[in-house]
């Protein structure tokens, strides 16, 4: 495989101003990680030193094997949303190691509202077993809730995907065969009592962890009776007396030690095998990719550029690279593993939607895992287009992206907007992973042109009602739809509202499509088949 | 009888020791019953092997896999409340003299070796004790009584107050001495019911623990205090006498190497003594033995501070570190010993003893001097010794012997002989180097690190030496190799590192 | 979670690494980058660490390790994780006195259904030739002294066990 030869200029004033414009951008990401994984009210952490409870990244890192990685996913879910208020929706999720077994961490976060479920906590616990069935990922669950937040319950109760999810997609774990382990750390109380009932293994810490239908307080409401927490739901009763307790930790440090031996126990499942080398990094620095992606999301790149930093030894198999240029397609290797890489590198076209498409079915025929890097702007309009078959070009590609059985990875790198987002394998066409990099964008439609369009569309209701605007009024409604339609862009919103499984500094992006990569091989790649392509 | 004969190799680098004593000499018993354990019961047989004589051995149940017990001729076997008691046992010891027919006992060192009641006991069942009269034994085994007939004899001691002279006065008098001073009960030896007083204001509590534990172990609660001579050299003379008044000396020792009055590491000679200052001192020790009229096997301890010599006591028996001046003098003692208990004349004058090269014993406990040399316990399940030329080894234990408390910590002696001092302690390192004891932990490392140590090797050595360098105790800071080599031979550890998938452990503990 | 060795009464924290050609050795905060282990026969082997090679003798005792290397001999125990943790919780819950060397019993002093102290003489024993006395390490009535005056024990028996006293 050719090595790519990169034309990028590292010495330049524009990529050095490029650089300068991610890295501040890489240390606010780092920085909001930071303070939604950290920053506590100080009486939240003094309650759980009370309660001698692990704050939750303690919990999480005793339970990981020492020296391998964790990837966090959706770090900043609900960043945007309750006045920023539920950090990570008060949930830790990710892909770790635990005694060699790749398994999905799901944590509750007791130093968060307590560990109350929020309408985005219950899609990011959804989201966490979802990952969990398509990958085949035995879950950990660090249960310390005390239940949904009522006055929110409309929004997480209810709806196919809400809160009653969690526990349909904990059955159907345990019907695949794939193991669950729960430790009881805190109270599990309601609907959170069956997250361990549900679980193949568990455990139950003494002192603080119980399960119960209804703790004491709603037991009194309802008979007058009155028990304490141990009595009604703790450790030594569950474990020795109704079984919903498999077993008895006498601290949180023994109950990890107990679900790491439980774990180490599991039957190892065999991998799908696909075409793996051995690994060798990427002849270029990652940390090039800063000086590369543009400072004006605006400004076209070459994704080949991106590539050579992200897969081994910069190496790229480039298939018809003549041909439907503005989408690059081609093999290269990562961590050893084959990949297919579509990334556009301008605006798509016929051409580069039958490419695609086209390449999609080799892959899968080849049962090469798909990586698509977007920067995509929607596809090309116009009358010569249309004539063209553009539409139904751009419908094969979805159809090939929705068919294809191999696992599919998305990178939002910078644009992905219209149908260009699901083209690329978008949210919807479920991607066994989703991440962004800091300065992505995602709409409907490119920021500048909807804010043309929204204004146009408010100043014609005005008009109808007989209002006129002046050209500055016109100025500042642009400038303000301007300024909310970015931020509903942003990577940030959409991370908030968990489009994505996270935001990537650009750099991380080899590990993390790694991790993900492997995980992913943990499910089986069904036989190629597709619908109907509008030939 | 037949004259010794010197017959030692010169070559510079053949040190094997070739006995001077002669075996053909008629002894009145065939049989000697040890009455004891260990390494010295083992080198007790061997001599007697060598001279033709036949062993007999009692032991405790626990020692009944040990080798002393499975070389001796005959094994009988005594009881007691504890293990040690039963080597206590007299009464239990002579029937076993007399039921395996033998015609005299030999004590060995510790137990029963000192006990003049025990040396008695031996004559008055008819037996040969091989050790001097009851009468030495007395009046040496009485610190207070052997110190005044030292003093009065002429013999340099040490500056002290003796409890009993007036009992009134003691404390009294032995304040006036001033500070540092050392308590001592009149019982006492091996560093039982020793402390060192620096500050006044503990002289009575000292003197008060002194009783109580001189009554404890030796049923002597009489006590004495003595100026402590800060950082002396432990030097102590071997001398041997027959029953025609005959003394002569085979040099010195030095025990300096010790650690809280137990001496680890012992040689011969000693680096610190001018020619005339060991002739001084060991016709000092000559002296005394003459007029005590000593006979048998016997050792002078003196302390010297670098420029004169005090006596501190006689010990009555074989030392533990006796090998050292085999090593040099190439005369067998324990042979010696028979020979002059039987009622022979020395074989040999004073002029007949020339040392030759320089002897190192160092002593393999089961200990760990880390923690305070707490005694440690263990099966031995890996023993293997260092050989070689020089390289004499004394060792009471076997390969898969369980090691208890029950007795002294002590498993063996490494003893090597070279022609200078710098080559045999390089040689002791070397040996220790290579000796292997797996299963309980012992005091090797430590005793390498001594034997490496510039202090040593340079002979600038006192008997507080270790005490003022705790590090040598301590040991290494890095366990890196240790760690490293026990997280890849356990299990859990290597299979946790296997289990994890390559790819993880490539990228190592990464987080986005 | 990392893995424990402990010797001296130090327990150390590691974990093992595979890498290219061996394994990576986390010790603490610091880094080995290099280890493997050569067997040689029974009992006997080569430690490479990071490009030394040093022979080893070992013996393997249940959970501990006897390693000699160039004359120095370790004695190392693996501290199983489970039991570590759930024995951390019954020391603290079942306030026993243990021995801190093996030795024997010389007197007590105390008898059961006493109550005691922080620094309350519970025990003198010796060992190593000289006498230590157990004290207590808190508040409690005696409720078994495990070992009668004469008798033996090995370092870590628990000597006497305490009650919570009544406040």
């Amino acid at each position: 495989m050719q090595r790519i030869i990169s034309l990028a200029d590292v010495k330049s004033e524009d990529f050095r101003l490029n650089a300068a414009h991610n890295r501040a951008l890489v240390a606010e990401l780092k920085e909001r990680q930071r303070a939604a994984r950290f920053n506590r009210p100080e009486r939240d952490l003094e309650r759980l030193r009370r309660q001698n409870k692990m704050f939750v990244r303690d919990r999480v890192e005793a339970l990981l094997d020492p020296e391998t990685p964790f990837l966090e996913l959706s770090t900043l879910a609900a960043n945007k949303a309750y006045d920023g208020e539920v950090p990570g929706a008060a949930q830790v999720t990710g892909i770790g190691i635990v005694a060699g077994r790749e398994v999905i961490v799901h944590a509750d976060d007791g130093s968060v509202k307590g560990g109350a479920w929020y309408p985005l906590s219950v899609k990011k616990i959804v989201r966490a077993l979802d990952i969990a069935i398509e990958n085949r990922l035995p879950v950990v669950h660090l249960c310390d809730c005390a239940g949904g937040y009522l006055p929110l319950q409309a929004e997480f109760f209810a709806d196919r995907y809400y809160a009653g999810r969690i526990f349909r997609n904990q059955s159907i774990l345990s019907k695949m065969g794939v193991p669950q382990v729960a430790i009881a750390m805190g109270h599990c109380t309601a609907g959170g009592a069956y997250v361990p009932a549900l679980s193949d293994y568990n455990i139950i810490v003494q002192g603080t962890g119980a399960i119960f239908l209804g703790g004491p307080p709603v037991v009194k409401a309802a008979t007058g009776e009155i028990v304490s927490a141990e009595e009604l739901g703790g450790a030594d009763m569950h474990t020795s007396v109704s079984g919903t307790g498999d077993y008895f930790a006498s601290s949180e440090m023994h109950a990890i030690a107990i679900a790491r031996d439980v774990i180490a126990r599991l039957h190892r499942p065999s991998k799908t095998s696909i075409d793996l080398a051995a690994s060798e990094p990427p002849a270029y620095n990652a940390s090039e990719l800063y000086g590369i992606i543009p400072r004006d999301a605006r400004v076209q790149f070459d994704m080949r550029e991106i590539i050579a930093r992200l897969v081994d030894g910069s190496r790229f198999h480039e298939y018809q690279p003549r041909y439907g240029q503005s989408l690059v397609c081609g093999f290269a290797r990562l961590h050893g593993y084959q990949i297919g890489i579509l990334a556009n590198n301008g605006v798509p076209v016929s051409d580069s939607s039958l490419k695609g498409a086209h390449f999609i079915q080799l892959c899968d025929k080849n049962r090469t895992p798909l990586l698509f890097l977007q920067n995509i702007t929607g596809f090309m309009v116009g009358r010569e287009y249309e004539r063209g078959g553009i539409t139904k070009d751009g419908a094969k590609l979805i159809m090939a992206v929705s068919g294809a059985s191999v696992p599919k990875f998305t990178v939002v790198c910078n644009g992905s907007h219209g149908a260009g987002t699901y083209a690329m394998a978008g949210r919807a066409f479920d991607p066994r992973f989703m991440f962004t990099w800091p300065q992505s964008q995602t709409s409907a439609m490119g920021a500048v042109q909807a804010a043309g369009v929204l204004t146009h569309v408010k100043a014609r209701q005005l008009a109808r009602k007989g209002g006129r605007l002046s050209e500055r009024e016109l100025e500042s409604i642009r400038a303000s739809i301007l300024e909310e339609y970015l931020d509903r862009s942003s990577a940030y919103y959409a991370s908030s509202e968990i489009w994505d499984d996270g935001i990537l500094d650009p750099a991380d992006t080899r590990n993390a499509l790694a991790i993900a990569l492997s995980a992913s091989l943990n499910a089986p790649i069904e036989t190629p088949r597709y619908g109907v392509f509008r030939m | 009888m037949a004259p010794p004969k010197r017959s030692r190799k010169t070559g510079a680098d053949s040190h094997e020791i070739v006995w001077m004593t002669s075996v053909c000499a008629n002894y009145p018993f065939d049989t000697i019953l040890i009455a004891n354990r260990g390494e010295i019961a083992v080198r007790i047989i061997k001599t007697l092997r060598k001279l033709g004589l036949r062993s007999a051995i009692v032991y405790h149940e626990i020692d009944a896999g040990t080798p002393a017990v499975a070389m001796a001729d005959t094994a009988i076997a005594i009881d007691g409340r504890t293990p040690i008691a039963a080597y206590l046992d007299i009464t239990q010891i002579i029937a076993a003299a007399h039921k395996a027919n033998a015609g005299a006992v030999h004590p060995g060192y510790g137990f029963l070796s000192e006990n003049a009641a025990f040396a008695k006991s031996v004559v008055a069942a008819a037996l040969t004790f091989i050790g001097p009269a009851p009468e030495s034994i007395e009046l040496m085994g009485d610190k207070i009584r052997a110190r005044n007939f030292v003093q009065r004899n002429g013999f340099p001691v040490v500056p002290s107050a003796i409890e009993e002279d007036d009992p009134a006065t003691f404390l009294y008098r032995a304040r006036a001495m001033g500070a540092p001073l050392l308590v001592k009960t009149s019982g006492g030896g091996g560093g039982k019911g020793m402390q060192i007083v620096s500050d006044l204001g503990r002289l009575e509590d000292a003197i008060a623990q002194a009783h109580s534990e001189g009554q404890r172990y030796f049923g002597d609660g009489r006590l004495y205090v003595e100026r402590y001579i800060e950082n002396p050299r432990h030097i102590e003379v071997q001398v041997l006498g027959d029953c025609f008044g005959n003394v002569v000396h085979l040099f010195e020792r030095e025990c300096s190497v010790q650690r809280r009055f137990q001496k680890i590491i012992e040689e011969a000679p000693s680096p610190a003594l001018s020619p005339e200052m060991r002739k001084r001192i060991c016709e000092a020790a000559v002296g005394i033995a003459l007029a005590g009229r000593y006979r048998n096997a016997g050792t002078v301890e003196f302390i010297f501070d670098g420029a004169q010599f005090y006596f501190l006591e006689m010990n009555t028996r074989l030392q533990v570190e006796h090998p050292v001046t085999e090593m040099i003098t190439g005369i067998d003692l324990v042979a010696e010993q028979i020979r002059l208990a039987a009622g022979h004349a020395l074989g040999f004058t004073q002029p007949d003893v020339v040392p030759n090269g320089h002897a190192i014993e160092a002593r393999l406990y089961a200990e760990a001097p880390k923690r305070g040399y707490a005694p440690t316990t263990g099966k031995a399940t890996v023993l293997e010794y260092p050989g070689g030329n020089g390289v004499r080894i004394d060792s009471g234990i076997l390969r898969g012997q369980q090691i208890t408390t029950a007795f002294d910590p002590m498993l063996a002696k490494i003893i090597v002989h070279s022609s200078t001092r710098l080559e045999a302690a390089l040689k002791a390192y070397r040996a220790m180097r290579e000796l292997v004891l797996l299963g309980c932990e012992t005091n090797a490392s430590f005793l390498m690190r001594i034997l490496a140590g510039e202090a040593f090797l340079s002979g600038d050595i006192h008997t507080g030496y270790l005490e003022q360098n705790p590090h040598l105790a301590a040991g290494d800071a890095d366990l890196s190799s240790f760690l490293a080599t026990a997280a890849l031979l356990t299990r859990e550890i290597r299979e946790s590192a296997d289990a994890v998938p390559e790819l993880h452990a490539a990228v190592g503990s990464w987080r986005n | 979670m990392k893995h424990s060795l402990e010797t001296n009464g130090i327990e150390h924290q590691l974990w093992l690494s595979r890498c290219r050609g061996g394994y990576r050795l986390s010790l603490g905060d610091k880094v080995i980058t290099s280890v493997a282990f050569a067997h040689e026969g029974d009992g006997s082997g080569v430690l490479s660490i990071e490009g030394e090679s040093l022979p080893v003798r070992f013996l393997i005792d249940r959970d501990i390790i006897h390693i000699n290397i160039g004359g120095t001999t370790r004695v190392i125990r693996y501290v199983e994780p489970l039991r570590a943790r759930s024995c951390a919780f019954a020391q603290t819950n079942h306030l026993v006195v243990r021995a801190p060397m093996p030795g024997i019993v010389v007197a007590t002093k105390v008898s059961p259904g006493q109550l005691v102290y922080t620094g309350t003489p519970l025990m003198v024993m010796e060992g190593m030739k000289l006498e230590t006395i157990i004290r207590s390490q808190r508040e409690g009535v005696v409720e078994r002294i495990h070992f009668k005056e004469g008798e033996n024990f090995e370092r870590d028996a628990v000597l006497v066990s305490l009650s919570e006293g009544v406040s």
